[in-house]
């Protein structure tokens, strides 16, 4: 028994998909060109056709600053808090706000800190935007940042956080971000697969990272992010063993081909016919992801923009100049994990640190892009899962202070693919701690996922507008599980049209 | 008012149109299936207004028979006594005010409609959703045979095709022994079956293998995924958890054939049985296998809620096939659960002795010592008997041989076994003079020695006064309102049993009741899900309004029924499965019939095999599979750095510290399971984090996994040791090829096979011929040192073969 009809051999494996999957109906005819095998896809260039409509970006790279990074020493310059300090936060100001077990019975109460930073007011498209001394690289961007004052979310400690900004729950066991878009979108490129995240290398891995943060949580398996590694083979087990060459495991593959067509012969199931062109979509990657990994090709210009140490593999400069290789090459979803934000003492040892491991590469990739003509269908995104406190944690003198977790606003950052160029976007109040309305009058009411209010980005909306300029309707991507038809952004998200161009 | 249903005038339209769309002669419509055409219908597209969650009291309710044919004033919107006059029927077609609203976002389609309407002509019955009504065995013709034959047959007819032939016996019996167990058939076992030609060989062959430990090990490992089993905190610093007993206990529990009602039991409330034993304390290691944390910031009463949440959840999953997580936050949109009810079933779990936070601790909250792996445990129940032999002796000598003072009377009376033993090893005491007294204490001795190599294993205990549990708004831990929640199930599954205890023992009571309609459906669902690669059901986790229908629903119900009256005995549920005509189908794709996702069940099964059963596979054929049973997680290779990459700098799983010896050769069962960063080999091959419920894994078909196939350590190693098994087995290379075969396909190669394999086998000879240097690289991957006495050559080229052959899908399919 053959099938050498290849509609009906796609027509069957998607009936497989939908099987073991269980797709949702309303997976969007660009998924369905995505879940293609590529030799079946239509010739046309669908990269940016999106599934719900025309989509602004081919490609995401999120640069996630894991343990949150703190808005008021880069971002949210606050001069008032300065004639503040070591004042207490005032109730007011605090409006009932939950605080974590680490300073909610702290001795020196709540005392302000102001940032010990010198801001710079940097000329973009539009009133301009204050940016730190801590970050003098990402300075020369300014102009095409489009930078959010008034991020937030609900989550005050970091493995809920984290899992509720990349999976939309804070409680583990939903498909992350990347997969959803894999999910939705499907890969580009034949030889490597759709959605990558590498980690970057810190001085101050303080908090953890769980596989879940690119996993499937109840989607198949094969939506999860390909690790891209700096120790040992980039992707796992992508070398030969000692001992066998390439040629040698040519030969293995072509016996393997045959042992399985003979299988399939047999048997007549799509899925082993499908599995001789993943063998040989691996066969592949040996050779594509070593090119890929090759920097030797770069030119000096590039080194001079990523900075010296984008030479030394694993930095994050390093996994920037990467993740503009894999966007080149096709690859839609590029996440950098750099840990070490969690600076609850000894920030500025610790932010200095981070900010010096960050700046260069982000400022580096955003320029890179931009001469090659990238930046215009790849959306970039520098953020954490939530900020820190205007008050200090631990002993506070100006030189030196801690901050606690933060969730009423924090600083996220888009570049590219679709977002407004030069802009800021919402403004909190006097302590950077509530968001207030465009002119610093504090909102009647907080705001919340339930209802958008302009001004402000909660991490659904967040997620929603990334998909939104990935060409996805965050609402019409659904998957079904145990009756429900699960969505990225659970039942809220508001596209925050106001960022797009 | 836009969305209550209006009266009058539009019905007696509607009457009129009735008629004359019926006519008179028109040929009866075809009889419309409620519950497989209606109700999903209704649920997708009525109830998230008119379903359990709906806003207002008074608003109409379809998700019930009452609520839908209610009096609504001189209507209803569905009439069964007068279908025609059904106000639903006016309202889905009307233009002035539609139902769905214009602005619903889910609009009924056309042939929805025409659905709707055709069910009102053929009488508009509305019955309960069916997995919420007990199955009942529905009566045989005299002249079936197996049941499950009789029900596919039976639909088979209706497609005019018949069962596939039969698979080989080869190929049947490597099925069903990786079926059974999870590994091929040994070849001795496999020729005894081959030649045995005497009748019921077939059944003798399935009761070895149900005999073999390695049953329980590989039936073991659906549940440990459905219970989210797993040797890590899972949250945050994702520390140790000391808990492996349990995953022991449910492997033991499979081989000793416990009764699936008593195993239910034991895990939710063994610790509420009378005087429980130290099994069923161990058991109910299930109840604590919620994910955890202690990160900092958190606040306990959040976890607290969050843990409760996780377990409540859980229990819906795996005992209900359905989700109650909606009605943590609000009424279920489609499912009859109220939000009141899922804080009933959480109030079950909210009085657990345990602190919400696992302060990172591998002895989190209530803990019993145990024996660590099962030789001790099997060395403690020999010292357990030989005790109660001893005590039992020394009982029958009292008032005989023996003289008990006063005091010594009282002293024996009121001491548990320990202390008898005690009294009976005392050199002073009353069995001073007796034999016994050296035998009491030497085996005083052995069994201290037993317990001091005791291992911890998390437990649930009780508080002695249960905490308040209230409803919580939205699901939010700080938003409790109204009166405490008193434990109690979900009403539309039948209430409590007399009697049953308002704690997590009722709750076993209920669940194992034989009026429960779900328990025994989700269960045998899930056993076929194993046996035939997918379910009657298909969505296991859902057996609600969205799930899908039994693809043979008097099937799934005679089974649920079977679990109930053969005593809860799951070796007898499968052996009605592997032994049905349906099982031993050939597994080819039939030209006749278009269906792809076998629902029919016109072929046998055919798909890959799971993670743990590819590397089990790989090692077995190696003569690398170590059989030690139980005990703590062991560490294969793994690449380096894979948790430190990840891992909290004060977490004591940053550091992946590699097994050596044996224990990297344990099966995959045993494999050390991190829940933030399980063993890469797993998840390449969809096993789930274990930080949720999974009753289904799913199974993709990856460029990456062809590169772990062929690439990674160990199945390099086990490639060699295969290849050193079948040099020094046989001497010409057909002998050779045939054991390969033997092995990994339990028959003999094709000539297209043979002839493939040596073409590469050649090759590769040739190739390592000019470089031997490389054969010695080649043949150096794996803790093992290669057999020097074979030649480099021959070795390396006959590795590379294995190493293919193992990877093909006639060795990681299952067929």
């Amino acid at each position: 028994m053959t099938l050498h009809n290849p509609a009906r051999e796609y027509e069957l494996m998607l009936t497989r998909r939908q099987l073991f999957g269980r797709t949702a109906l309303t997976l969007g005819t660009g998924a369905l060109a995505g879940l293609m095998q590529p030799d079946l896809a239509a010739d046309t260039d669908k990269s940016t056709a999106g599934i719900h409509h025309a989509a602004k970006a081919k490609h995401v790279i999120y640069l996630f600053m894991s343990g949150g990074p703190s808005h008021h020493d880069m971002w949210d310059y606050k001069p008032k808090l300065k004639e503040k300090f070591g004042e207490q936060l005032p109730d007011e100001v605090r409006d009932g706000q939950r605080i974590t077990g680490m300073t909610a019975n702290q001795k020196s109460g709540l005392p302000l800190a102001a940032s010990k930073y010198k801001f710079t007011k940097h000329e973009n498209n539009d009133k301009g935007v204050w940016i730190s001394e801590l970050l003098p690289h990402t300075a020369t961007v300014a102009k095409e940042l489009c930078v959010v004052h008034s991020t937030f979310t609900e989550a005050i400690n970091h493995d809920p956080a984290i899992t509720y900004i990349q999976t939309g729950s804070q409680i583990p066991g939903r498909p992350s971000l990347g997969a959803w878009l894999s999910y939705g979108l499907g890969s580009m490129n034949e030889n490597l697969p759709g959605y990558v995240v590498m980690h970057a290398k810190t001085s101050f891995a303080e908090q953890s990272l769980f596989n879940r943060l690119w996993g499937t949580g109840f989607m198949p398996a094969d939506h999860q992010g390909m690790l891209m590694r700096s120790q040992g083979d980039p992707v796992l087990y992508l070398s030969n063993p000692r001992g066998v060459s390439r040629a040698d495991r040519r030969a293995q593959l072509d016996a393997l081909s045959a042992l399985n067509q003979t299988s399939f012969e047999q048997f007549g199931d799509p899925e082993m016919l499908a599995r001789i062109r993943q063998h040989e979509m691996a066969y592949r990657m040996q050779a594509s992801v070593p090119e890929l990994m090759d920097l030797s090709t770069e030119s000096k210009e590039t080194f001079e923009l990523y900075g010296e140490s984008a030479k030394t593999p694993g930095t994050f400069a390093a996994c920037c100049l990467n993740a503009r290789r894999l966007a080149e090459r096709g690859v839609r979803n590029i996440q950098i994990f750099h840990r070490g934000w969690d600076a609850h003492g000894n920030l500025p040892r610790e932010h200095e640190s981070q900010c010096k491991d960050v700046d260069q590469g982000c400022a580096g990739l955003i320029k890179d892009l931009r001469r090659r003509g990238m930046l215009d269908d790849t959306l970039v995104i520098w953020g954490g899962e939530f900020g820190r406190t205007a008050y200090c944690q631990g002993k506070l003198t100006a030189e030196n202070y801690g901050r606690d977790h933060h969730p009423r606003c924090f600083t996220v950052w888009m570049a590219g693919g679709g977002v407004k160029a030069g802009i800021t976007y919402g403004r909190t109040d006097d302590y950077a701690y509530n968001i207030t309305d465009a002119d610093g009058v504090p909102l009647a009411t907080q705001p919340n996922k339930e209802t958008w209010t302009p001004g402000t980005m909660h991490i659904h909306d967040l997620n929603a507008t990334i998909l939104h300029l990935m060409g996805i309707d965050h609402e019409r991507l659904t998957y079904r599980y145990q009756g429900r038809d699960f969505r990225l952004t659970d039942v809220h998200g508001h596209v925050v049209h106001d960022l797009i161009a | 008012m836009y969305y209550k249903f209006v009266r009058l005038a539009v019905v007696l339209l509607i009457s009129i149109s009735w008629s004359v769309q019926c006519g008179g002669d028109e040929p009866k419509p075809p009889s419309v299936d409620f519950s497989r055409q209606i109700l999903p219908i209704l649920a997708d597209k009525c109830f998230v207004c008119h379903g359990p969650d709906a806003e207002d009291e008074d608003l109409l309710r379809l998700d019930s028979v009452e609520g839908a044919t209610a009096d609504l004033g001189g209507y209803r919107a569905i009439d069964s006594e007068h279908p025609q006059k059904s106000q639903i029927l006016v309202r889905i077609q009307s233009t002035d005010e539609p139902m769905p609203p214009a602005d619903a976002k889910k609009q009924l389609t056309e042939q929805e409609k025409n659905l709707i309407t055709k069910w009102l002509e053929g009488g508009g019955r509305y019955i309960k959703h069916w997995a919420y009504v007990a199955p009942v065995k529905k009566p045989l013709p005299a002249e079936s045979g197996m049941v499950i034959d009789h029900w596919i047959a039976a639909q088979l007819a209706d497609h005019n095709v018949a069962l596939a032939e039969e698979a080989d016996r080869p190929t049947l019996a490597r099925r069903v022994a990786l079926i059974l167990t999870g590994l091929p058939p040994e070849p001795e076992q496999l020729q005894v079956f081959l030649s045995d030609k005497r009748p019921a060989a077939y059944e003798r062959f399935v009761d070895v293998l149900m005999q073999s430990d390695r049953y329980g090990e590989h039936q073991a490992r659906y549940w440990l995924d459905a219970v989210r089993y797993g040797d890590t905190h899972g949250l945050h610093l994702d520390n140790r958890r000391g808990i492996y007993p349990y995953r022991d206990w449910v492997v033991r529990a499979f081989n000793n054939d416990l009764p699936l009602n008593q195993f239910i039991t034991w895990q939710l409330a063994g610790d509420l049985l009378p005087d429980p034993s130290m099994q069923q304390r161990i058991a109910t290691g299930f109840v604590r296998m919620n994910p955890s944390t202690a990160e900092g910031g958190a606040i306990p009463a959040e976890f607290q809620a969050k843990n409760n949440f996780d377990r409540t959840e859980n229990l819906g999953t795996v005992f209900l096939g359905m989700s109650l997580t909606c009605a943590r936050c609000h009424n279920h949109k489609y499912d009859p659960v109220t939000q009141n009810e899922y804080y009933q079933i959480l109030a079950f779990f909210n009085s657990t002795a345990e602190s919400p936070m696992d302060g990172n601790s591998y002895t989190y909250g209530s803990v019993d010592k145990v024996p660590s792996d099962q030789a001790a445990w099997n060395h403690w129940q020999e010292l357990a008997a030989a005790r109660t032999n001893i005590l039992e002796r020394a009982s029958g000598s009292i008032g005989q041989t023996i003289t008990l003072s006063k005091d010594d009377q009282s002293k024996w009376a009121s001491s548990d076994e320990k202390g008898r033993l005690q009294i009976i090893a005392d050199e002073k005491g009353p069995f001073a003079d007796s034999p016994l007294r050296s035998q009491a204490a030497d085996l005083t001795q052995d069994i201290e020695k037993a317990e001091g190599a005791f291992t911890t294993t998390l437990v649930a205990k009780e508080l002695p006064n249960p905490r308040v549990t209230r409803v919580l708004t939205r699901g939010e831990y700080n938003l409790p309102m109204g009166e405490p929640i008193v434990p109690d199930v979900l009403a539309i599954l039948g209430g409590m049993p007399d009697k049953a205890p308002r704690n997590r023992l009722g709750l076993a009571m209920w669940l194992t009741g034989r009026e429960h309609p779900l328990v025994a459906r989700v269960l045998v669902n899930r056993i076929w899900q194993r046996t035939f690669g997918i379910g009657l059901v298909r969505t296991p986790e859902d057996f609600g309004l969205r799930g899908q229908l039994p693809t043979h629903p008097e099937l799934l119900d005679w089974l649920a029924v079977e679990l109930h009256d053969c005593g809860w005995n799951l070796k007898h549920i499968l052996r009605l499965m592997v032994t049905s005509r349906a099982f031993k189908q050939n597994s080819a794709w039939r030209k006749e019939l278009s269906d792809p996702e076998n629902r029919l069940w016109a072929r046998g099964p055919s798909h890959r095999l799971d993670a743990e059963v590819l590397r089990d596979i790989g090692l077995w054929s190696g003569g690398l599979l170590d059989s030690t049973m139980g005990g703590e997680g062991v560490k294969p290779y793994q690449p380096g750095g894979m948790w430190f990459a990840l891992a909290h700098p004060g977490s004591n799983t940053k550091k992946y510290v590699q097994d050596k010896g044996s224990r990297l050769y344990r099966r995959s069962l045993y494999v050390y399971w991190k829940r933030t960063s399980p063993h890469p080999m797993m998840t390449l091959f969809d096993a789930p984090s274990r930080e949720s419920s999974c009753v289904m894994r799913s199974r993709t078909n990856t460029p990456l996994q062809s590169l772990g196939l062929l690439n990674e350590t160990q199945r390099v190693e086990m490639a060699r040791t295969l290849a050193e098994r079948l040099l020094t087995s046989a001497e010409q290379d057909a002998g050779r090829l045939k054991l390969l075969f033997l092995l990994l396909a339990s028959r003999e190669p094709s000539d297209r096979e043979a002839e493939i394999s040596m073409q590469l086998v050649r090759k590769m000879r040739t190739r390592y011929a000019a470089s031997p240097d490389d054969a010695v690289q080649f043949l150096s991957i794996g803790e093992v040192k290669r057999d020097e006495t074979l030649d480099v050559v021959e070795h390396a080229a006959w590795t590379q073969l294995s190493a293919t052959v193992l990877a093909s899908d006639i060795a990681i399919m299952l067929y």
